[in-house]
């Protein structure tokens, strides 16, 4: 509504004093915002969920630019090219939960979506903003990991862009670290061609979502000539970030899908997470659940 | 040919939108978090981070410079003169802290911003002391000692005892002896603390507050200010919640008069939701122990109770809810002898205030589980058991509480046979295998219903006027909190007076206005202001029919008033439209007289003597819940599926009102019985957020289905009980036992977390990793 | 050293401008400089609902929205309801079930199940129920907050 800035504005009444922002910048494309990244220190805004909470909180502070990348048209939405999918950082948690290319191509990120916080927040996050915020518990990245989901990474350097991609799983390092650089923008989120697999998502807590995950799990794969074939497990709130169940993979792999397989599986989940005593739950419940979950899944979709 | 009158349909029993909807839903309500007065200042609290500490060093000097501060106080300007139930808590601390919450300084500046950094600007020295967390450890002669006052830690202990426990145990067949712990929780009221105070030229103070008790807490905050208790006004806009939580001067409410004092300025003072979960009054925790027997036959013998109260760092109602605690323990069921022993202990822990259901939550939380525990041993089913003990009408407990109209065997068998309960209770308990296993749960308690004399009156006030156009003005001693008074009032009134209910206007926020009232608490608004607001209506009607008989000619008692009309009785024909003869009343000459009654009604009870003995209240009231839960057995994950509700309400007065507060009741006590949990630990409150503090939500509420009993109890207005708090009292302890139908496993230890059921069913030890 | 940014919206059907800090609150916007405080702070932190309003025709949690985000954007809150003759069904249906108790909670209440009735015009118990999850209400247990759910999504689908 560009006709909106011949208004005369007013100045508003409070929150200039605990401002140390000293530029906002609302970019429009890639690009601009690449060249803002390059220019110096950084705060981006997505969804702004998160940021907005952990500056609050003063767990966090702003950089000297805030930018608001929440206008770049070209990083929202959903492709699909052979059977794999782009999704745009800036797409919305809701999106994901309506998109009917998510829902025919891979369910489980609609099923995880499903289970993200509340609706209002799923209006409002970003599955950009979700995977740079990288919290162990980070619902999105569990079923990302599991699907080998990759990050394009934009920077701009000696007046060229450059991209880099990287797995999900190589990305987020720590609790609200990942590798994304200082100059570099989280742009696409790409998700190679599932081709039929199939996959679950389950996170507990007593209420359908606004649950913080105290344990996640994700699988996709199928059940080949009767085996396990193509798995991938994803363990989240588990471990300092979400982590990839290599232990379970390797129990279940080309093995028959059979009960005994599945308890092999269960009995490796140890090996792959390393859970915290914390307010929310005990080190012991966390790994009750992930068996409990990942057992629901293998019994419940793989062999149902 | 005069109008006839048709005959109204009484609108008591009917369901009554709520007076104040309209606003509340159009978004222009202006509650105290809302509001803005010329020339007003923000106040901030800054609070101490250790939990016992003498203050070494306290410099407000860079706080104080920073452009926009207009004040900075500490406990150095302000007396020290406690408030609370032991007068132990003055509301800026000097010399030492003693829990989390403790207030140490306070500004006002012209934003929240500035009043931010102005706190952060605040520089504060400690020699940390050494702690205690745990009542039992504060008992301890090597304990340290929190107040030079209170030797061993010792605050407030109640005891009672009744009859021959020696005797009854020697009569029993079967002894129990079991221990509870009974946990944190904390009200979470949707509107967050908030106190708006000013001072004007004269030096009376004008207080904005969200208190409950607008009368009593004139005297409550009086001595601490240092003002006299008639020169506090206070004014009570529409409140966000409260649910017990605002029944007692809290440091903030002084903290922000001492600083518009200073100024000179109005100021408003807003809790964050983090200062909400650590600095308002939580439930008492208790560790209950008790002993108690019953013979083969299932006739209890003896009851024998011990409690730890945990009482924190300084004392608010949280340390008397024994008063009503051992009401249950003695009185719900016929029980012989009874001995109630509690003691209140000072620790480095954060205070409990009242909170809905008062010790009854706490109380019932034990005899309704200990109850089932019972019948199990003596080898008798829930149901059998409970209606062998019920009292009958009539009868009086061991503390003088006269139970007229007991209907607790009715409660029991009605939810009996509602939920076919025997059949399925055996059903799900055959049940040994599955995820998902299926379990149902009865529990019961007695609760004062007709208000509750603790002190020297239980009254209320209330004056009713009416305009030369027939509108009605009532102005009420009770407060609105969200409850429903405003409805109930106006359905009684509009029913008295045969004028329609929007004619009726409601004024209870203004202490400078209304007339003296105890408080909203105990159950009590509807019983005691609704018949205070009946006996102002009955008065109004008989001066109005005194005046139409003088100008009619036709005797009082053959008329009555019907749709805005005095009537004939017999027929409904109209002998003068009403407010016709309002002015015909007003502009009589020498004979001129407006409607304008008033009435103090205090109910027929009384305070507790000797033994805490007493009929405290008018009126008692039981009910009967029934839960129906499914457990999985993976997980742990306790959902209620459904719950049954059977309680004697008197008479429904407003049908959506009473539904309300037992849904509302309900979700509070899913809440305590399964998800909320206030983790204190060494003094520090671990999950001061809704992230982390789980109250019920939409998707987690089970199917209600009602039954309620109507008696018409004599003194109730219509016949009406108070109800509000059983609801929050009774599911609990139906869901703990409908747990134990599912899985055989007791919880002596609400919450009912999943990871407390998984580590019962899958050996997790505490603490321990596998 | 602090900047500001001007922001340009639609608040509740006008076109209103405002120069305001990059890290302001929406929430705070609207309250202290629009004066429209039916959106409430209770938690500060997206947990629970009260200030919910409706940003391009989705429900959102404005306490944690950045005022910058607003510009360019169609803004709508429970003040905007209010049309003086007639109440919104949802505001009609509160009333009438009984839904409201305390109140605090209903303004972000009725602007989310404005939000859920136009992308589910029938939505059944369990599609109204998770559309409450991000809602809390203390008094009322939500029955009737539900009962007003089905009661307004009858008179809209008839309307």
């Amino acid at each position: 509504m560009p006709w909106l800035k011949f208004m005369a504005a007013t100045r508003s009444r409070s929150g200039f004093n605990m401002n140390e922002i000293a530029n906002y910048i609302a970019v429009d494309t890639i690009e601009e915002a690449a060249e803002t990244l390059a220019a110096g220190p950084v705060t981006v805004l997505a969804g702004g969920t998160d940021l907005m909470l952990q500056t609050e909180a003063g767990t966090r502070s702003y950089a000297a630019t805030l930018m608001n990348i929440r206008r770049v048209a070209e990083l929202r939405g959903v492709g699909l090219e052979d059977g794999s999918l782009t999704i745009g950082a800036l797409t919305t948690v809701s999106d994901l939960l309506a998109d009917p290319i998510i829902g025919a191509h891979c369910p489980i990120l609609a099923e995880t979506a499903d289970q993200f916080a509340s609706p209002q927040i799923r209006n409002m996050a970003s599955i950009g903003g979700n995977i740079c915020n990288a919290s162990p518990a980070g619902d999105l990245l569990v079923p990302l990991i599991a699907l080998g989901a990759e990050v394009a990474l934009v920077s701009k350097a000696d007046g060229a862009l450059h991209s880099r991609r990287m797995p999900v799983e190589e990305f987020v390092i720590g609790p609200g670290a990942s590798k994304l650089g200082d100059t570099e923008i989280l742009t696409f989120v790409h998700i190679p061609s599932q081709d039929g697999a199939a996959g679950a998502f389950r996170k507990f807590g007593p209420r359908p979502a606004l649950e913080i995950a105290i344990a996640a799990v994700a699988v996709t794969g199928r059940i080949e000539d009767g085996k396990f074939a193509h798995m991938r497990v994803a363990f989240g709130a588990v471990a300092p970030t979400p982590v990839r169940g290599r232990a379970v993979e390797a129990a279940l792999e080309d093995k028959p899908a059979t009960d005994e397989t599945i308890n092999a599986a269960l009995a490796a989940t140890d090996a792959d997470i390393s859970p915290i005593d914390d307010v929310r739950a005990s080190a012991w419940y966390r790994r009750h659940l992930i068996r409990t979950l990942t057992q629901e899944i293998l019994a419940d979709v793989f062999r149902a | 040919m005069m109008d006839q009158i048709a005959e109204q349909i009484s609108l008591i029993g009917q369901r009554i939108p709520k007076p104040d909807g309209a606003a509340k839903v159009l978004g222009r309500t202006q509650y105290i978090n809302d509001m803005v007065l010329h020339r007003m200042l923000i106040g901030k609290i800054l609070r101490t981070d250790r939990v016992h500490a003498r203050i070494l060093r306290l410099d407000i000097s860079k706080a104080a410079a920073l452009p926009g501060v207009h004040a900075v106080i500490t406990g150095d300007d302000t007396p020290m003169i406690g408030i609370g139930v032991n007068k132990d808590n003055p509301p800026l601390k000097s010399g030492t802290v003693r829990c989390i919450r403790d207030e140490i300084a306070a500004v006002a500046a012209e934003t929240e911003a500035i009043a931010d950094q102005a706190l952060a600007l605040i520089e504060v020295e400690y020699e940390d002391l050494p702690a205690v967390f745990d009542p039992a450890e504060a008992l301890e002669d090597s304990a340290p000692q929190l107040h030079e006052d209170k030797p061993g830690n010792v605050g407030l202990s109640y005891n009672i005892s009744y009859g021959d426990i020696a005797a009854g145990e020697a009569e029993s067949d079967v002894v129990l002896d079991e221990t509870y712990d009974l946990h944190y929780v904390t009200h979470c009221c949707m509107g967050p603390g908030c106190v708006l105070a000013e001072f004007d030229a004269m030096g009376k103070l004008t207080i904005y507050s969200q208190t409950q008790y607008p009368y009593n807490f004139k005297m409550d905050l009086a001595p601490t200010l240092g003002i006299h208790p008639g020169d506090i006004r206070v004014i009570q806009p529409p409140v966000g919640g409260a649910f017990g939580s605002k029944l007692d001067v809290y440091p903030f409410e002084p903290i922000c008069a001492f600083l518009a004092q200073k100024t000179r300025r109005p100021v408003k003072l807003v809790f964050s939701r983090e200062e909400e979960f650590i600095a308002s009054p939580t439930r008492q925790p208790v560790r209950a122990h008790i002993r108690a027997g019953a013979k083969k036959d299932g006739t209890l013998t003896f009851r024998d109770v011990n409690c730890l109260l945990n009482n924190g760092g300084y004392t608010s109602w949280g340390a008397t809810v024994p008063y009503v605690m051992m009401r249950t323990f003695s009185g719900h069921f016929r029980v012989p002898n009874v001995e109630f022993k509690s003691t209140a202990v000072y620790t480095n822990n954060p205070f409990a205030g009242s909170f809905r259901g008062y010790g009854n939550v706490q109380a019932t939380y034990v005899t309704a589980t200990l109850m089932d525990k019972m019948a199990e041993a003596v080898g008798m089913n829930p149901i059998a058991f409970r209606l062998k003990n019920a009292q009958e009408p009539g009868e009086v407990t061991p503390q003088g509480s006269l139970l007229k109209d007991c209907a607790l065997a009715d409660c029991i068998t009605i939810a009996a046979e509602k939920t076919d309960f025997l059949k399925i209770y055996a059903a799900n308990a055959k049940v040994e295998t599955g995820r998902y296993r299926r379990g149902i749960g009865i529990a019961t308690s007695l609760h004062n219903a007709g208000g509750a004399k603790i002190h020297k009156s239980d009254g209320c006030g209330t004056i009713l006027t009416m305009d030369d156009y027939a509108r009605v003005t009532l102005i009420t001693g009770a407060s609105e909190i969200g409850q429903g008074i405003d409805a109930v009032i106006t359905q009684i009134v509009a029913e008295e007076l045969g004028v329609p209910m929007a004619s009726i206007t409601i004024v209870n926020d203004d202490s400078a206005i209304g007339p003296w009232d105890v408080g909203v608490h105990a159950s009590r608004t509807t019983f005691i202001a609704g018949n205070g607001a009946r006996r102002a209506a009955i008065k109004a009607k008989a001066q109005i029919l005194a005046a139409a008989s003088k100008e009619a000619n036709v005797p009082a008692e053959e008329m009555e008033l019907r749709g805005g009309h005095v009537v004939q009785s017999d027929n409904g024909v109209s002998i003068i439209r009403l407010d016709r003869l309002l002015r015909a009343m007003h502009f009589a000459g020498e004979d001129a007289e407006l409607v304008m009654v008033t009435d103090y009604y205090e109910p027929p009870s009384e305070p507790e003597g000797d033994n805490h003995y007493g009929d405290m209240s008018a009126a008692y009231a039981h009910a009967a819940y029934v839960a129906e839960v499914e457990v999985d057995t993976m997980t742990g994950h306790v959902r209620v599926e459904k719950m049954t509700v059977v309680q004697d309400v008197g008479r429904v007065v407003n049908g959506l009102g009473i539904e309300g507060q037992i849904e509302g009741g309900i979700a509070m006590s899913i809440g305590y019985g399964l998800t909320e949990d206030l983790r204190i630990e060494k003094g520090i409150v671990k999950n001061p957020s809704f992230r982390d503090y789980k109250v019920a939500t939409a998707p987690e509420m089970p199917e209600i289905a009602y039954h309620f009993i109507e008696n018409d109890t004599p003194e109730g207005p219509f016949g009406a009980k108070g109800i509000a708090e059983l609801p929050a009292i009774v599911p609990a302890p139906a869901i703990a036992n409908a747990v134990y139908n599912a899985i055989g496993v007791r919880f002596d230890n609400p919450p009912i977390t999943p990871e407390k059921v998984a580590r019962a069913l899958h050996g997790g030890q505490d603490g321990g990793d596998q | 050293m602090s900047s500001e940014l001007e922001i340009s919206f639609i608040l509740n059907g006008q076109a209103r401008s405002l120069i305001v800090a990059p890290s302001a609150v929406a929430l705070s916007v609207l309250r202290d400089d629009f004066d429209l405080t039916a959106a409430k702070k209770a938690c500060g932190e997206g947990e629970c609902g009260a200030c919910t309003i409706i940003v391009d025709g989705a429900s959102v949690c404005s306490c944690i929205l950045y005022a910058a985000d607003l510009d360019g954007r169609n803004v709508q809150t429970v003040e905007g309801l209010d049309a003086g003759d007639t109440l919104d069904p949802v505001q009609a249906a509160f009333i009438e079930t009984g839904a409201v108790q305390c109140g605090y909670c209903t303004p972000g209440m009725v602007m989310q199940i404005k939000h859920l009735l136009a992308e589910n015009p029938d939505p059944d118990e369990a599609a109204i129920r998770r559309g409450l999850e991000g809602n809390i209400c203390r008094c009322t247990g939500y029955s009737k907050i539900i009962d007003a759910v089905k009661s307004a999504a009858i008179t809209m689908r008839a309307g």
